[in-house]
């Protein structure tokens, strides 16, 4: 059994502070998800990788300047596992 | 209200003796009264009547999400009617009560099936039971669900569903899958199963037990419901592990675990520990678990939780560190694989678990179970990687002075005997 | 854009004049269009080729620190949209080309070409093929997903198609570099093939032996074909070329020359 050097992940990649109140919330489809890693690799701001390579995604709200990247994580997720979710 | 004496007290579910028949079901309780939806949908709601299930949702706000979503649907004018889906299922393998209900007082549910099918307009009802070994059970109910057809009670007939065993094909989307034609497995929400669930309908999974409660609370009212257990109502509860009498028993909810483990007969060794809440639940210390509620908000303050109304009382006899890793093992093998942090998290917890319990674990061990608990909490389609990392983690810290004795020198000689938790066809690593 | 440069430069190479054994045929034809629907299908046939080799590197998830995979994805998707650009080309300058009976339906619709109607079906299958790709994928994100995920399937059976249709409608084959860059581009796709059937092994084996026994028997029965077919001689009149085209020629060399005078007849 090898265990994870340095953080498992369970903390947001970058050090940002609390979610201001926002729009839009991103979410994961866990059956959907293959782990492929596109939405870890587009929006590290956000979304940060397990020790298996399934994206732990940081609650909140998307920040405003981070919402066209995050359309692009959604778009470029293969199995469309990724969602961006209007608050309402 | 009826005519018929009202129940008091205790029992309410199962009545003394066998079995009632139809006719001597409707001579207890009195007949399936007419109720509006409108009017029993806001009984239950009054009545604060919570699932029994394990969940513990409110059942009248689920029955109104049902009843309007169905309302609002259909297409071309028409309504294409909700689904009633009565679980019982219970695959829960310390829980004893839904087939004691079905077995016992098989009308009083199928009263609630028809009652709520009326409130949510439904077209279709299904009652969901085990497959295999439930085979006994079926039978019996069929005979019961065929009696109230010659009486032309039902507008809705109750179709029994098989349930593959396994502890995960009886939550609640899953089994909406199965009735789908697809694998009884969990499928992501939303749509919720209130909007869109078997068919493509507005559907509503109860569990058997809280449809007896309704149909108790059509009868008597919200305020007769309020009357026990300091206004939550009475639950059916099974007791077991090491206590002279196990089984299930009906209590008012809010009584104190020793009371009820006294009314099992009391410890049949020296007690060591209370697993409360099934094993989506956690550990009490013995001494701490006497005075606590059985409710689901004592339970949840206390570090456990209600559950289906399951508790298992752990000997001094057991290493509580190895029933915990037994079970979580058995869990770990329940997934039903779809999602990642889920088959990939719960081996290695259920792995780290056994190191803890029966080898000679290294400084990181402990730390990297609480990780990984944390790692996998809240990233499934279901609650199983939830329930499994709160129920290993409320063994690691209950048992910490084992866990502490097992570090210095090695797993105790208790880690020998046999599990004492049941986890049908079970072989440790086994996996799904 | 590298790629479409290297394209391009690819698409003038064919275009260059050859020097030829005295006795060399000449094909009489509207050459200029002529060369270029030969040139476009070669690239056409070369950007496929790289579209499907990064569809298959992002299928078995290749990463590497300084190739991030949505390099990967993003290659594959500008790849397979500069296919359909030269395939679009390629097919419009052979339905400008007088010369050969080849007209709109027939690119679309298979095997009713006056013109090596096998062969030539075989470019429309493969066409179709590759526009319902296309149109799936720019649609992805507002379609089903499983839907898409069908249609996507269809790529290996698109790409061998293409591959069959070049060498066997293509008059390049027997030129040595045409044919070792077709080759190249067969054994690039059967190594990612390779790859993509190993990787995950063993989830799934039965389909991925089934797979192999598939890729397998196809490169055999593929050389088999091409050794009796496009290489041997009488491949021009067995393959369907018309009387009027294959006239215009006494030998079966299709090797170009600079013009279309000389040698004729």
């Amino acid at each position: 059994m090898s265990y994870p050097t340095g953080p498992a992940g369970a903390r947001a990649a970058d050090g940002r502070g609390p979610r201001r109140a926002g729009s839009h919330k991103l979410r994961v489809n866990p059956i959907a998800c293959e782990a492929h890693g596109m939405c870890t690799e587009l929006l590290p701001e956000l979304i940060s990788a397990d020790p298996w390579g399934y994206p732990i995604v940081t609650p909140g709200y998307v920040p405003d300047d981070l919402l066209p990247l995050a359309r692009r994580a959604v778009t470029a997720c293969p199995t469309l596992a990724l969602l961006l979710d209007r608050d309402d | 209200m009826s005519a018929m004496t009202v129940l008091a007290g205790l029992p309410r579910l199962i009545p003394p003796g066998g079995p009632l028949s139809l006719a001597d079901h409707f001579g207890r309780y009195g007949p399936v009264p007419e109720r509006d939806a409108g009017g029993l949908i806001g009984d239950i709601e009054r009545a604060g009547l919570t699932g029994r299930g394990g969940a513990g949702f409110p059942a009248g706000r689920k029955l109104r999400a049902v009843a309007q979503a169905g309302h609002s649907g259909g297409r071309l004018g028409r309504q294409a009617g909700a689904v009633v889906v009565a679980n019982g299922a219970e695959s829960e393998p310390a829980s004893a009560k839904d087939r004691m209900l079905l077995a016992r007082s098989p009308h009083l549910v199928l009263d609630g099936i028809a009652l709520a099918a009326d409130a949510v307009g439904a077209t279709r009802c299904y009652l969901a039971l085990h497959a295999g070994r439930r085979d006994e059970l079926s039978v019996q109910v069929g005979a019961a669900i065929a009696e109230r057809e010659q009486a032309g009670l039902d507008r809705v007939g109750v179709q029994i569903v098989p349930v593959p065993r396994g502890y995960v094909p009886s939550q609640e989307t899953a089994l909406i899958s199965l009735l789908n034609g697809g694998a009884p497995k969990p499928a992501f929400v939303p749509p919720r199963p209130f909007q869109k669930g078997a068919h493509g309908r507005p559907t509503l999974v109860q569990n058997v037990e809280t449809l007896a409660h309704i149909a108790l609370i059509a009868r008597f009212g919200a305020d007769w419901f309020r009357e026990l257990g300091g206004s939550a109502g009475s639950a059916l509860v099974t007791v077991s592990g090491a206590v002279q009498r196990p089984g299930v028993y009906e209590i008012a909810l809010g009584m104190p675990i020793g009371e009820l483990i006294s009314r099992a007969g009391g410890p049949a060794e020296q007690p060591q520990a209370v697993l409360a809440g099934g094993y989506f639940g956690g550990w009490l210390p013995y001494d701490r678990a006497l005075g606590v509620p059985v409710s689901d908000s004592a339970l949840r303050a206390a570090g456990a939780a209600l559950g289906p109304g399951v508790l298992v009382l752990l000997p001094e006899s057991a290493c509580g560190l190895a029933e915990t890793a037994w079970i979580t093992d058995y869990l770990a093998s329940q997934s039903a694989g779809q999602c990642g942090p889920c088959a990939n998290g719960l081996p290695a917890l259920a792995d780290t678990l056994k190191q803890l319990a029966f080898g000679k674990p290294d400084g990181r061990a402990l730390g990297w179970a609480e990780e990984l608990s944390a790692l996998v909490a809240g990233r499934g389609a279901c609650h199983l990687p939830d329930g499994t990392a709160a129920f290993a983690t409320s063994g690691l810290r209950t048992f910490a002075d084992e866990l502490r004795q097992h570090a210095l020198s090695g797993p105790c000689p208790r880690v020998q005997r046999r599990p004492l938790l049941p986890a049908p066809g079970h072989t440790w690593g086994q996996r799904s | 854009m590298t790629v479409a440069a290297a394209a391009g430069a690819l698409a003038g190479a064919t275009a260059a004049p050859h020097v030829l054994p005295p006795a060399a045929i000449v094909v009489t034809s509207s050459t200029p269009l002529w060369y270029l629907t030969r040139a476009t299908g070669l690239v056409a046939l070369v950007l496929l080729t790289l579209s499907m080799a990064f569809g298959l590197l992002s299928s078995v998830r290749y990463q590497r620190p300084a190739w991030p995979r949505f390099v990967t994805i993003g290659l594959h998707r500008n790849t397979s949209l500069l296919a359909l650009a030269f395939t679009l080309i390629h097919i419009v300058t052979t339905l400008l080309d007088s010369f050969v009976p080849i007209h709109v339906q027939d690119v679309v619709i298979p095997f009713i070409s006056a013109y090596r109607p096998v062969w030539l079906g075989l470019g429309a299958i493969s066409f179709d093929l590759l526009l319902a790709l296309t149109v799936t994928s720019l649609l992805r994100t507002r379609m089903s997903y499983p839907s898409w995920r069908l249609v996507h399937w269809t790529s290996y059976l698109c790409w061998p198609v293409a591959v069959l249709h070049g060498l066997g409608t293509g008059t390049d084959t027997p030129v040595r570099w045409v044919l070792g860059l077709t080759i190249a581009c067969v054994a690039v796709i059967a190594a990612l093939t390779a790859w993509r059937l190993a990787y995950g092994w063993p989830s799934h084996a039965a389909a991925r032996l089934v797979g192999a026994l598939a890729l397998v028997l196809t490169l055999i029965a593929g050389g088999a074909w091409l050794t009796a077919g496009p290489l041997a001689p009488g491949w021009v009149r067995r393959a369907g070329t018309p009387q009027h085209v294959a006239k215009s020629s006494s030998k079966v060399s299709s090797v170009p020359s600079r013009g279309t005078s000389g040698g004729a007849k």
